[in-house]
């Protein structure tokens, strides 16, 4: 067999498994559609589907836009995660390394304390304050004089961080405790109890847009990894992609988590799982991370709306699963191997 | 034609250190050319002005101005063999080496059969092609500088610039490395080169310059410019080149 054809052929094997992936979180949405609480807790299979009113509205009114709310929220983390980790050359980041989650954070829960927290007004506010905190980091990390450019950005990131989440438990001091200080502490755990068509669309277009750019660098990702010199030797523009995909990351991200609270470990461990199933280069570990987060997401959120009567916040099982996920591939993971 | 004009250069880093001044340099295409100097004598930074990795005017590639070049025409002009490089990844060689197919590719576009098929080429050159699937985390500091030559390899360009290429390497794979780059040289290929073996420079290149503090002390064919004198001059310590067979040797 020539070398060509056993290349081209490897590449077909990648792109089966990314397809039966993608056909798996398809198969498994279309089941969880008829899972939950109502008429029974468990799967319902039955005519009752077919007969309008309430059994129709929760199955196109609330479980319908919550399942792909989950598909297109896991796809965008684990991107955004990937796509931190390829910049950062560093398997170990997410997008709340620059301050983005707590600088989102502290966007949704000033909002919800200062009484307008329509779902616009927290969806603009957790964006902007993202974009700010990864922009703080980035010029914070201009003027430290300290280590190298990796290095400076990750303390930066530390500093704004805490920066921002000194300010989110200042927010969280003065919230009136019946109902604000709830719904922060709820959005703060994560959830898609509130997904609806309207807050599904809302965000939609753009991070479908955040997505495809992403997709689109999927090759350069892998040179964006390598040392800056490199990356330039090779025709890239380092600076000026680094700084592209790292504004679509955090916008896709914070517009994700304005509407469906903090949701960690996604982006930390489906590029981990994903780079197992189709190796390092970023062209099938990208897409295949995607998929894996829509998954992910979808069977947590699932899990999380049908396990107890009262509802379990999605946050909370990724982080549990999450962890035990990472714990597993660190345990597995050969001597000396890397990501 | 003139591969690499360098007129009047001076660069001086954003901290006030004057790197370099007042370099001036042509050279052929199809020559090698060995920028040899103690450390700190600026020659990694001249590398980065060819490189266009640091920008500064009056540096010409083949006839044009190093600014006027796209990125991607840069890539497919000149390519680099760094001192080092870390892996933070599993890529296989086989990816690692297709990294240098990049400046050919598409704008969203990724390798196709033919790029490997240049790829594995790049790697059977420098003897690695059998450990294609390998994942280069498992690779000796030997292969290593191998994988990186492979890479520059199959980026095909008219220029191949070297950072130290053999400043790690065992004398085995010092003197594989070395093979390679000949026969590279022998085949067309206009090789720059930072060293600061005198003796690596002799057996590699064509032309040299010696760099002494950021200042050219000297340019020329290695014939005219390596000698005594220059050498204990630009390392300022006594040395000797001497001629045993057909072997040149500095000591």
């Amino acid at each position: 067999m020539s070398r060509a054809r056993a290349f081209v052929q490897e590449r077909s094997r990648r792109r089966l498994i990314l397809l039966s992936l993608v056909l798996l979180t398809l198969l498994l949405s279309l089941l969880f559609l008829f899972a939950g609480r109502y008429p029974k807790p468990g799967f319902t299979f039955s005519s009752i589907w077919s007969q309008g009113g309430m059994a129709q509205s929760i199955l196109w009114k609330v479980r319908l836009p919550r399942i792909l709310l989950a598909l297109v929220a896991g796809s965008m983390l684990s991107a955004s995660g990937f796509t931190f980790q390829m910049l950062f050359s560093n398997p170990l980041v997410e997008p709340g390394f620059l301050g983005v989650s707590q600088g989102s954070a502290f966007g949704a829960a000033l909002m919800i304390v200062i009484g307008t927290s329509t779902t616009v007004m927290v969806q603009l506010s957790a964006t902007f304050f993202g974009l700010l905190a990864l922009l703080a980091s980035y010029l914070l990390a201009q003027r430290f004089r300290f280590g190298g450019s990796l290095l400076r950005l990750v303390l930066s990131g530390i500093a704004v961080s805490a920066i921002f989440s000194s300010a989110l438990g200042v927010i969280k001091l003065v919230a009136e405790p019946t109902k604000d200080l709830q719904d922060i502490t709820f959005w703060m755990m994560g959830g898609l109890w509130n997904a609806s068509w309207k807050q599904l669309f809302s965000i939609l277009w753009i991070v479908l847009a955040c997505m495809l750019l992403l997709f689109s660098f999927r090759w350069k990702l892998n040179l964006l990894s390598l040392e800056e010199k490199t990356a330039h030797s090779v025709g890239l523009n380092p600076k000026r992609d680094r700084l592209i995909l790292l504004v679509v990351a955090t916008v896709g991200t914070t517009l994700t988590i304005s509407i469906t609270g903090l949701i960690g470990w996604v982006g930390l461990i489906t590029p981990h799982l994903a780079r197992k199933l189709f190796g390092s280069d970023s062209s099938f570990s990208l897409p295949g991370s995607m998929a894996l987060g829509s998954l992910f997401l979808l069977v947590c959120d699932t899990l999380g709306r049908t396990l107890l009567p009262t509802e379990i916040p999605i946050g909370l099982l990724t982080s549990l699963f999450g962890a035990i996920v990472f714990i597993i591939i660190l345990s597995l993971k050969h001597q000396g191997g890397k990501a | 034609m003139n591969a690499l004009g360098i007129k009047h250069v001076s660069y001086t880093y954003p901290s006030g250190t004057q790197a370099l001044e007042n370099i001036s340099l042509e050279l052929e295409e199809g020559s090698s050319l060995a920028i040899l100097g103690s450390n700190g004598a600026g020659k990694s930074t001249l590398l980065d002005l060819i490189l266009g990795f640091k920008q500064q005017g009056g540096i010409q590639l083949f006839g044009k101005e190093i600014g006027a070049y796209g990125r991607k025409e840069l890539g497919r002009t000149l390519a680099l063999v760094p001192q080092t490089e870390h892996y933070h990844f599993s890529f296989t060689l086989l990816d690692y080496t297709l990294f240098g197919r990049s400046p050919y590719l598409q704008a969203m576009g990724n390798p196709t059969s033919d790029d490997a098929d240049i790829a594995y080429q790049a790697l059977e050159e420098v003897g690695l092609a059998a450990y294609a699937d390998r994942s280069v985390t498992n690779l000796s500091g030997g292969e290593h500088q191998l994988l990186l030559l492979a890479r520059a390899i199959a980026q095909q360009s008219r220029m191949l610039l070297l950072d130290e290429p053999t400043s790690a390497l065992d004398p085995a794979n010092r003197k594989k490395v070395l093979s390679i780059l000949s026969s590279l040289h022998k085949r067309g290929k206009t090789l720059v080169f930072t060293t600061h073996d005198a003796n690596l420079a002799y057996a590699l290149a064509s032309h040299v310059a010696m760099l002494k503090q950021g200042s050219l002390l000297c340019f020329g064919k290695k014939e005219q410019v390596v000698n005594t004198e220059m050498l204990t001059t630009l390392y300022e310590t006594p040395l000797t080149v001497c001629q045993m067979g057909t072997e040149t040797l500095i000591y």
